[in-house]
């Protein structure tokens, strides 16, 4: 019988191993769009890793594409969390509040959620009625990953995953 | 892809006077040189910055206005005592023997 933790487990291996696909796309430099597409799916698996233990409707999160800024709203009720990085719960929720932007910004790229925006996969008609592939688009996402709030977010999407279980399974 | 019109110690200094100015919390920047790779390698010191345990680092590909490989990572002050004394490892290939400092002081004279 398949129960809530074998989905979990799922969710974190598959998070897991598209954050390596984004540091090595990152590394080899790959164009901005797959290395966004990378990040992307990575944070929705690891919110949902996290989000289908307790959401009651088990399709409605594995379907969604929403799970990274629950997710973040979610941990930083995490007492576990708190003692390991040896802050206090508003000083994370302060923290966490501050990369919700950035957060939110990965999670419209999937392409469910973008609508007309940017979105790293499919190439769509912009608002001045040009055709755009993503290959051609710059992501002005990117340049926010370069600022200290990026890099912050970025450890703790590396962190999570790292340390899931002791933070939320055990 | 970009041209490097600047030397990367140049291009070094105009970041770590960047960061300073946008990061009050921001201590100390390590800037890990290396003759065997053209990256600026750099270690930031913030309080400001999650405790993790880990050196993380992240990689940047040059811009016009960075025109080399950029990689960058972030500690708390603790985690960089931590790293003094071994505890914490540092990235593989970034030395502690071969690295320079810019303070707060030194940059915003």
């Amino acid at each position: 019988m398949i129960d809530r933790r074998d989905w979990q487990l799922a969710f974190l291996n598959q998070a897991r191993t598209d954050w390596e696909a984004y540091k090595k796309a990152e590394e080899l430099m790959w164009p901005v769009c797959h290395r966004l597409h990378f990040l992307q799916m990575a944070t929705e698996k690891l919110g949902k890793a996290l989000l289908v233990a307790a959401e009651s409707n088990l399709g409605e999160i594995t379907h969604s594409h929403s799970a990274l800024v629950k997710f973040m709203r979610v941990v930083s009720n995490n007492l576990d969390l708190h003692l390991q990085l040896g802050l206090t719960k508003s000083q994370l929720k302060a923290q966490f509040k501050g990369l919700l932007p950035i957060a939110h910004e990965i999670e419209i790229l999937a392409p469910a959620l973008a609508q007309d925006g940017p979105n790293p996969e499919y190439p769509r008609l912009d608002k001045s009625g040009c055709l755009c592939a993503p290959f051609d688009y710059s992501f002005p996402l990117i340049r926010l990953l370069e600022s200290h709030q990026g890099i912050r977010l970025l450890k703790y999407i590396e962190y999570f995953p790292a340390e899931f279980e002791k933070l939320f399974l055990d | 892809m970009s041209q490097n019109h600047k030397s990367m110690e140049s291009v070094v200094k105009e970041i770590v006077q960047k960061h300073f100015d946008l990061e009050e919390r921001l201590e100390k920047v390590l800037w890990f040189k290396s003759e065997a790779t053209p990256k600026i390698r750099l270690l930031e010191i913030n309080s400001e910055t999650p405790a993790t345990g880990m050196v993380q680092s992240f990689f940047f590909r040059p811009s016009d206005e960075v025109p080399y490989p950029l990689i960058i990572a972030e500690v708390t002050p603790e985690e960089w005592q931590k790293i003094l004394r071994r505890e914490i490892n540092l990235p593989e290939g970034w030395s502690l023997e071969n690295h320079k400092a810019f303070a707060r002081e030194m940059v915003m004279a």
